[in-house]
């Protein structure tokens, strides 16, 4: 039985049809807009998410995937309860980095003042957990776990097959998402 | 059978031999018996999982899980000791007991993972599978803590026997410690393990790195295409349940070869809460089940009772089936019945950095790890402490996860974590825990579950031997990671509670002496001849294996015996 054969017997035995039919949204707009949190905070997260894992030649940004949402249900569903003041005061830095910086908002910058203004951020000492870091750690899991971030930025494959134990890596080759 | 002709409906209540638990050793015990043309009653207390198709997960997308793939915390808080199992998640809870629905005592810290459904935690489990060697059967002897009723050499056919039938992959190591069985093509090393295990080698004499062994279809054979099993496709995604077959457990193996012979009858939400013992013929006659949602009781009557309930529960079930013959729980004459019960020590583990290798790389995702038998104390005392410990270890490439402790943003940033990141190499053990008196469960005075049966209370510790064995395990550790070249070898003490290691063994154990033992050679219970124990609960050591080909070796063995002694009119 070879691999192709293979996959269709089980994709008939599970029903994988089906499953594979109602798929969730690409991306992660599909969850249910988080209480408590207004559009424009969730707004600047997935501008902040997108500043850290911007659109390149080959993948898209986490932008693109609504990753605020997803930092915002993450943290409000499974980290520790102080994860959400995290959040909210990362965003006030932020913005007031920016203003002090740039005299503007944070998303009236462009990307390069972005860049600047979180790269500033992340750099400066904090007492205690730094509150970049979490958002970071929500951005990467957000974007690399999504569809695009997973296929696109990433090599994916459900179903390998075997496990080849020395293959050449060439430049451009990207890690596995799983 | 004779004993019970007057009760009502009795006659559907009787079958020829009652297997408890559907589990790894319970399906074994339900195919055996079922083949040797036993009508056999499956008593499961949790609900039917049918193979294929109640495994929702097996093929979902990491985006397809709302909290891609973590425990939430509303989740977590509810299971404050199933979220500590490395198999829990979003993707798998459905197939681990919820801890406030089983609620038990722990006289002191045990971490009870539990998986009630038809296959029991044989969906859930690691499937690494090696063979006992002659030095764990002989070792409590010599060591002064006990004695194993059998030996390598009796167990050996019966380790063929099931690894035939299940499919286990590894290499013919002909290594004495670590006995090769009949193997499936291994797994392949990554040319930093291959590394490691020439320098490790060179440098250690009699310390041999080896691949896993483990219980995955690498190239399956007539029998295991008869099973409708297919090839192991490098997923490792297999605590969802496997849709391929690829690995084993009783639901895609042994309970559908039972249910081929038309002698099988599973009956999921079925709780045993004790075996009834007989008077007149000093036997067992059948089994109490309270049902798991009528919560009303039934009786099931057979000639030949197997307990494999899973090592706690079956350590539960015989103190809870007590009589006037055997007021302290069935079997238990002496007092000894939920005593000497053993773990595994999962404690050390070890990490480190291996420079180079940058443009090696590998796919696939392999089910198992490089091995290390044990190399401590193997044929004689050489150590402050008893017994040894197995080594696994892996080497693997940092993946998109280095971004979090990468400093930076943007599209270098992005560029970099993208790329395969350096080279990682860990390390840990699993040590054999010898079994102590003080040691052991009993059941909770006031105490009782949802439906009606005592809890068990746990009183099981680590002991001194066990800090001395993990803390030689961390310097040998740490000496071979530096013979590798490792950088940044860190090395590290979980502390976590017994029980994590889901390797609990003991209580019911096998012996030659019926005053130190519960169970005979063939695994019956000595003062209750057609009542059998074959899963963890009868182990009267640990050794430094993965245990559950032992259990499935022993409950074949020990089915074929209680056909034999029914044949012969003995039971």
């Amino acid at each position: 039985m070879n691999r192709r054969e293979a996959l269709r017997q089980t994709a008939l035995a599970a029903g994988a049809a089906a499953l594979w039919a109602s798929l969730p949204a690409r991306t992660w707009a599909a969850l249910a807009a988080p209480a408590d949190w207004s559009g424009a905070d969730e707004a600047m997260l997935t501008l902040i998410g997108d500043t850290i894992i911007p659109a390149t030649a080959t993948s898209p940004g986490a932008g693109s995937v609504a990753v605020g949402r997803f930092i915002i249900t993450q943290a409000t569903d499974g980290y520790p309860l102080q994860s959400i003041d995290t959040l909210r005061r990362a965003l006030r830095e932020i913005d007031a980095a920016s203003r002090q910086r740039f005299s503007q908002p944070f998303p009236a910058l462009g990307v390069a003042e972005r860049e600047q203004v979180l790269t500033a951020y992340e750099a400066a000492p904090q007492s205690g957990a730094h509150p970049f870091r979490l958002i970071k750690e929500l951005t990467l899991l957000g974007y690399f776990t999504s569809e695009l971030g997973a296929t696109q930025a990433l090599r994916y494959d459900p179903i390998p097959g075997a496990y080849h134990g020395s293959v050449k890596l060439a430049p451009s080759d990207r890690s596995w998402a799983l | 059978m004779a004993n019970h002709p007057t009760t009502p409906g009795a006659r559907e209540h009787t079958f020829d031999a009652i297997v408890i638990g559907s589990g790894i050793s319970g399906g074994w015990a339900a195919k055996e018996l079922c083949e040797a043309g036993l009508r056999t009653l499956v008593l499961e207390r949790g609900r039917d999982v049918k193979h294929r198709d109640d495994y929702p997960t097996a093929l979902k997308n990491p985006w397809d899980f709302p909290h891609r793939n973590k425990t939430p915390r509303a989740v977590a808080t509810a299971n404050p000791i199933a979220k500590k199992c490395y198999a829990f998640d979003e993707a798998t809870a459905h197939f681990f007991v919820k801890d406030d629905e089983h609620p038990y005592v722990q006289d002191r810290p045990f971490d009870w993972i539990r998986g009630y459904q038809v296959g029991g935690k044989s969906l859930i489990w690691a499937r690494q599978t090696q063979r006992w060697s002659r030095f764990d059967f002989e070792g409590p002897a010599r060591d002064g803590f006990g004695e194993w009723p059998i030996t390598y050499d009796e167990l050996a056919p019966w380790y063929s026997h099931v690894e035939r039938f299940a499919g286990i992959s590894g290499n013919y190591d002909g290594l004495e410690t670590l006995p090769d069985g009949e193997f499936l093509p291994a797994w392949e090393m990554n040319d930093v393990e291959k590394h490691a295990q020439g320098k490790i080698m060179a440098a250690f004499p009699g310390r041999h790195v080896i691949q896993g062994r483990c219980a995955h279809l690498t190239a399956p054979q007539p029998q295991h295409l008869a099973q409708n099993r297919g090839q192991c496709q490098a997923r490792n995604l297999c605590y969802r349940g496997c849709p391929f077959g690829a690995y084993f457990s009783s639901n895609s193996s042994t309970l559908p070869a039972a249910a081929t012979t038309g002698r099988l009858t599973l009956r999921p939400h079925s709780v045993v809460e004790s075996i009834l013992h007989d008077p007149v013929t000093g036997r067992a006659r059948g089994v109490r089940v309270i049902d798991a949602i009528t919560k009303q009781a039934a009786e099931f009557f057979a000639r030949v009772i197997f307990a494999n309930a899973s090592c706690l529960n079956t350590n539960l079930l015989l103190l809870n089936s007590t009589s006037a013959r055997f007021p302290a729980g069935l079997g238990n004459d002496h007092g000894l019945l939920g005593r000497y019960v053993a773990f595994h020590n999962y404690r050390g583990s070890l990490s480190a950095s291996i420079e180079g290798f940058e443009d090696s790389y590998y796919s696939g995702r392999r089910p198992t790890q490089l091995m290390m038998p044990n190399f401590r104390n193997v044929r004689k005392q050489e150590t402050d402490f008893q017994r040894g410990y197995m080594v696994f270890f892996g080497a693997a490439r940092a993946g998109w996860q280095l971004g979090n402790s990468t400093p930076g943003v943007g599209a270098a940033y992005k560029d970099q974590i993208t790329s395969p990141g350096p080279w990682g190499i860990s390390m840990m053990m699993q040590g054999e825990t010898v079994p102590r008196k003080e040691n052991h469960v009993r059941l909770s005075p006031d105490r009782k579950d949802a439906w009606g049966i005592p809890q068990l209370v746990t009183s099981i510790g680590y002991h001194d031997n066990d800090e001395k064995l993990m803390r030689d395990f961390l310097e040998r550790g740490r000496e071979m990671l530096e013979a590798v070249g490792a950088k940044k070898i860190t090395a590290r003490d979980s502390k976590q509670n017994p029980g994590l290691d889901i390797h609990e063994m003991g209580g019911v154990r096998m012996g030659r002496d019926p005053n130190t033992s519960l169970l005979n050679r063939w695994n019956q219970l000595h003062a209750c001849t057609n009542v059998f124990a074959t899963d963890g609960a009868c182990m009267t050591s640990t050794g430094t294996q993965n245990p559950s080909l032992t259990f499935m070796a022993l409950t074949a063995r020990a089915a074929q015996h209680a056909v034999a002694e029914l044949k012969k009119g003995n039971l």
